[in-house]
């Protein structure tokens, strides 16, 4: 595997932010993704979606390099890529209330020392941006599950990330809940006083991915290989019933059934 | 509080109540089974002062094997090779009884305290240090990918997140081994001592002095009662979250 700094940062604001060339990666013997080819532009909003158990979160992990590729290339747009991962699971430590659970990257971050003023006050800022400002002081138990999940996208951009690697991130909750947060996490991205602009979000929900991305990434089952890259291209905000969005709907369909 | 408390209550005054009828209508003689109220007369400053020295024995073994326990099994997890080659000594410990030791550990420390001491710590190391290894184990793979998506040590993981999520495993652990412990210094008091509650138990036997045994039998349950709620107190206070968890 080759990181390569393909720039420096702030010199370009479009540009590949994930090159994937040839990538394999295996468990054992398994091959779980093979002659994976996928480049993501800085700025994009990219949906993979796949069967259950097809590799699309191990693509997402090996992106976020929690996981090591057998063979081929992938490359960031720069080598300092703050990269922000949230899970299906809120994975919130359940002794620290909301404030501090958002405030472990900067912990970690900062090694010995503690989290000052500027760190809380981004914190309560990120909190207000989630609509958790008044369940600063609960603890993860006092939450409901949407809250909870609320919670770990604060903490995610708490890291001031350049890219957002969703795995799921809404896939437990009610749908509701979820659509408002899908809601909510596109204007996050909309807004352009975060420096956060390229989301990537592993998704099975059709209707979320053309809803939501400009580009749906449609894998196959294991191994996990590139099919299409559907490009969505109707206005925001998007409705299901709009009629692109619907016409992508279709072709996605048709695309999993296998008939190209 | 009151409420909870009152039906046990009433069904102990209740038992002790017939325990003293059927002692009196009977006639059985005071060696064979002494009467409730013969009982709390040995109640006395002999009986206290063995209760303090067994249960302050009993804590320090208690204390020192828990923070031992604790120390080798970060030790453990984090260097495996460690665990690999002293696991199998510290479940040979565990296997042989402690009764089989407790003279060889009179002969090495004399009959002062450092016996029973020694005797409880050598009861109480293996359960906390099972527990803890497990409980350092038991946090989620996904916890620690989000510690590595993060950036964590291995030590910020240790501190922020392993410790913590252990905390009810070594609890459970305190509460099991608190009870060991009293066991440990009355061992460690039957086969040579000059004080404490297992020396009064072997004292009183022999001299046929049940009403004294009894007592010494009831002090000896309150200390290992005693130990046991004084860890569940702590363990409510520092666990809060328990039982209320994300997952």
């Amino acid at each position: 595997m080759s990181v390569v700094a393909l720039a420096a940062r702030g010199e370009m604001q479009s540009g590949p932010l994930v090159v994937i060339e040839d990538l394999e990666i295996r468990f054992d013997k398994v091959v779980a993704i093979e002659k994976m080819n996928l480049t993501v532009q800085r700025g994009e909003f990219v949906s993979l979606l796949g069967p259950s158990g097809c590799g699309k979160s191990t693509l997402l992990k090996a992106i976020a390099g929690l996981i090591r590729p057998a063979g081929g290339r992938l490359a960031r747009g720069d080598a300092n890529l703050r990269i922000g991962f949230m899970f299906q699971k809120p994975l919130l430590l359940p002794w620290r209330t909301t404030l501090d659970n958002i405030l472990l990257p900067v912990e970690i971050k900062l090694g010995g020392s503690v989290a000052d003023r500027t760190d809380h006050a981004k914190a309560r800022h990120i909190l207000d941006m989630v609509g958790l400002s008044n369940f600063v002081d609960a603890y993860p138990h006092q939450l409901s599950g949407g809250m909870q999940q609320r919670t770990a996208l604060a903490r995610a951009l708490m890291s001031d990330p350049d890219i957002l690697l969703l795995d799921e991130p809404f896939g437990a909750l009610d749908e509701l809940t979820r659509e408002t947060l899908n809601e909510e996490l596109i204007g996050i991205w909309q807004n352009s006083a975060t420096r956060l602009h390229t989301i990537m979000m592993v998704t099975h929900s059709i209707v979320e991915a053309v809803t939501m991305s400009d580009r749906v990434i449609v894998l196959t089952d294991r191994p996990a290989r590139f099919v299409e890259d559907v490009r969505v291209r109707s206005p925001r905000p998007r409705s299901p019933e709009d009629a692109e969005t619907l016409s992508a709907m279709k072709l996605i369909r048709r695309i999993l059934r296998g008939g190209r | 509080m009151m409420l909870r408390f009152r039906t046990p209550i009433l069904f102990a005054l209740a038992t002790l109540a017939a325990w003293q009828g059927l002692v009196m209508a009977s006639g059985i003689p005071e060696y064979l089974l002494p009467a409730p109220t013969a009982i709390l007369a040995e109640v006395d400053r002999t009986l206290a002062v063995s209760l303090g020295v067994t249960f302050l024995e009993a804590t320090i073994g208690f204390a020192l094997a828990s923070a031992l326990a604790f120390v080798v099994a970060v030790l453990f997890v984090r260097f495996h090779t460690l665990e690999e080659g002293l696991f199998p000594i510290a479940i040979a410990i565990k296997t042989t009884p402690i009764v089989a030791i407790a003279p060889l550990l009179v002969i090495w420390l004399g009959t002062g305290w450092w016996s029973k001491i020694v005797a409880a710590i050598l009861i109480c190391f293996f359960p906390v240090l099972v527990n803890t290894v497990k409980g350092l184990k038991a946090a989620d793979a996904e916890y620690r990918e989000l510690f590595q998506t993060l950036g964590a040590s291995g030590a910020q993981e240790f501190r922020k997140l392993r410790i913590p999520y252990c905390l009810p495993y070594l609890f459970s652990a305190l509460k099991i081994s608190s009870s060991l412990a009293i066991v440990g210094a009355i061992v460690g008091e039957f086969v040579g001592a000059t004080q404490g509650l297992g020396y009064l138990i072997m004292v009183s036997s022999a001299h046929l002095e049940t009403a004294t045994l009894f007592a010494a039998i009831g002090a000896a349950a309150l200390a290992g009662i005693t130990l046991f709620y004084i860890i569940g107190a702590i363990e409510h206070r520092v666990i809060f979250w328990h039982g209320g968890e994300t997952e």
